[in-house]
């Protein structure tokens, strides 16, 4: 009798969900901590602090430092871990000024690098000292229409037409979006007899279109992915692993003419600490190697070296490529192009 | 015999509001969260552990669990002291003190973050000065939980201070009058009032930094394996385009968070049932 009252005053119900509460908890607090308590970690790895602008994501995490991974072990004994950030250039680049860790940055254009050092991030263009002055692979700009390109959009022009939407990147963070300006500006301005007026109208026919603008070149991807707009301006790198993985239901238009994007490799020096000076540079050294070079093809970038862009034969081919140094490299194409045309001429005039 | 058919009666003329709530519910809330359950397991169950299994998708949810505890542990302290504090002294700005700690909730969390960098960032007010002798708060983990507790701060001193406000005096009174100090008072007699408020806000607050992403994505520097909160890891996969992925992950912390409320939810009802 005595012990079935004790029984009946226990709250059961209540004492259970209580329990399995704190179980729970303890249950959470377990898994979050689970890899740092000891032993059951091993001797933690060295790392490598990597920022990188949107589109490379992909191909370093599973490329490029699997492979320097790998060769590190061997020559060394050490495992690496990559520690890594992957955003539109512009916003990388604010990062570095902000002062994020980074120890090795990717931009997609040079022009971020000299930003930084006018923010005194580098102390001089410390990356024009690295092979082929720090530019680390190419891919040209080229046009993605929806399948069987119903608007029968085939070059920049087209881009102009009514009736047409465009979804670009932002010029303000993404490395991309500049890049697709001077494309867009040269399709219109080389072989024309008045060169300026010619790009600025070009400019202004496809900004007038422009339905929808993302932070970076994979948002701008994600946007068009999502059913905005008729044509995406994007690197051809983008649009060739989107149609290799059949994510993308879309058809790359190659303009007669338009412009190799280059890639500026920077190594923050002062992030560097004295200890992982030789990681880095070991790392920095792999990026010009003939395996890091075939891997960069191999993901739909065009390597700084001929020989290995015919391994990939999905490759397009583009009558009248042109470089930012046909404009007298970025600072003048920036101040001539970007800003006296673009932003102060057509922005103003498409009223933004 | 009455009481009983009224009760019946209200119910079900209650059919009107609740259908027409889950109309506006539904495409306001239900269906994008069961979006998020459809795109999660599109590749299968297998496909769902999968994505799952990747070391940076385990890093940023262990990683996140663990700013959520710390958060909800010191701000579970020290949110009751800032209460205490407020709730028991009279001292000039107590008014002007009482909006500012309850601003977080207003202030925009991605100004929360531009703030704490221009503060403790490299280049910040103070930063400027920790920098050369090599401490750096942000982009480093301890940043991440300085904007959390900054964040969620209001929460627990949301769920404390009005227990606190209602407590009688006149127990504390007692207490003091039969030998208590302060420390003793506070422990026997307040904190045992405060139990609920502890359990509430720190739920809320837990809940709150398991999602915060305005401000983590300023101060974290957003590294994979080292700063990347779970809301952050969706978003950079859901960029990327990774959208099954993302929404693996998501659909982990959907479930969390809805466990928590439902849990919040029981107890305040409970105790609501327990004081009438």
């Amino acid at each position: 009798m005595k012990r079935r009252a004790i029984f009946q005053l226990i709250n059961w119900r209540l004492l259970f969900q209580r329990l399995s509460f704190a179980s729970m908890l303890a249950g959470l607090a377990l898994y979050a901590v689970w890899p740092w308590i000891p032993g059951v970690r091993t001797t933690p790895p060295r790392t490598l602090v990597i920022y990188g602008f949107s589109i490379l994501g992909e191909m370093m995490n599973e490329g490029i430092a699997p492979a320097f991974q790998a060769q590190w072990q061997r020559q060394r004994g050490e495992s690496v871990q990559f520690i890594s950030s992957f955003a539109g250039s512009g916003t990388i680049t604010n990062q570095l000024v902000l002062g994020v860790p980074a120890e090795v940055a990717i931009l997609s254009l040079e022009l971020d690098a000299i930003r930084l050092v006018e923010a005194g991030v580098l102390s001089s263009e410390t990356w024009r000292r690295l092979p082929h002055s720090g530019v680390l692979n190419r891919t040209p700009f080229v046009i993605l229409v929806r399948p069987g390109n119903p608007k029968g959009i085939h070059d920049f022009a087209d881009l102009a037409r009514s009736n047409i939407g465009v979804v670009h990147p932002d010029p303000l963070t993404s490395g991309g979006a500049n890049w697709a300006i001077l494309a867009e500006y040269g399709a219109g301005a080389r072989h024309s007899s008045a060169p300026a007026e010619a790009g600025y109208q070009l400019l202004l026919g496809i900004w007038r279109n422009v339905v929808a603008q993302a932070a970076s070149a994979r948002a701008a991807r994600t946007q068009f992915e999502n059913g905005f707009g008729d044509a995406l301006i994007t690197y051809e790198q983008e649009a060739l692993r989107d149609s290799a993985s059949r994510r993308l239901q879309a058809e790359i238009v190659y303009p007669s003419s338009t412009i190799f994007s280059e890639h500026t490799v920077v190594t923050v020096d002062k992030n560097i600490a004295a200890t992982q000076r030789e990681l880095v540079d070991a790392f920095v050294t792999f990026l010009w190697s003939d395996q890091a070079q075939s891997i960069f093809v191999k993901y739909g970038f065009r390597s700084v070296n001929e020989v290995f862009n015919h391994a990939n034969s999905s490759f397009g081919r583009i009558n009248d490529p042109f470089l930012v140094s046909d404009f007298g490299g970025w600072p003048r194409a920036k101040r001539e192009i970007v800003d006296a045309i673009w932003k102060r001429r057509v922005l103003k005039e498409i009223g933004q | 015999m009455t009481t009983n058919t009224q009760g019946n009666s209200s119910r079900t003329s209650g059919l009107l509001p609740v259908s027409f709530l889950l109309m506006v519910l539904l495409p306001l809330l239900l269906m994008p969260l069961g979006a998020i359950y459809v795109f999660a397991v599109r590749g299968g169950l297998s496909g769902f552990l999968a994505t799952l299994r990747q070391p940076d998708a385990q890093f940023a949810l262990r990683f996140s669990l663990l700013i959520a505890f710390s958060t909800s542990l010191l701000n579970g302290v020290l949110g009751t002291f800032t209460a205490y504090v407020l709730a028991k002294h009279r001292f000039q700005g107590r008014e002007a003190l009482s909006v500012i700690v309850n601003l977080p909730v207003a202030i925009p969390t991605v100004v929360v973050g531009t703030s704490l960098l221009l503060l403790w960032g490299p280049i910040g007010l103070l930063g400027q000065f920790l920098d050369p002798v090599g401490i750096q708060p942000m982009f480093a983990p301890f940043g991440v939980l300085l904007a959390h507790l900054f964040v969620t701060f209001p929460y627990m001193l949301g769920a404390v201070k009005p227990v606190l406000d209602e407590l009688e005096v006149t127990y504390e009174e007692a207490a003091y009058t039969i030998g208590a100090n302060r420390w003793q008072a506070f422990r026997f007699v307040i904190l045992p009032a405060l139990r609920g408020g502890l359990f509430s806000g720190s739920l809320l607050t837990f809940a709150h930094s398991l999602g915060e992403f305005g401000a983590t994505v300023m101060v974290s520097g957003n590294l994979r394996l080292r700063t990347q909160t779970a809301p952050l890891y969706i978003f950079a996969q859901f960029e990327a385009g990774n959208i099954a992925t993302a929404n693996s992950v998501a659909a982990i912390l959907a479930t969390l968070s809805f466990v928590l409320f439902f849990v919040l939810l029981r107890f305040t009802e409970r105790r609501s049932q327990r004081l009438t």
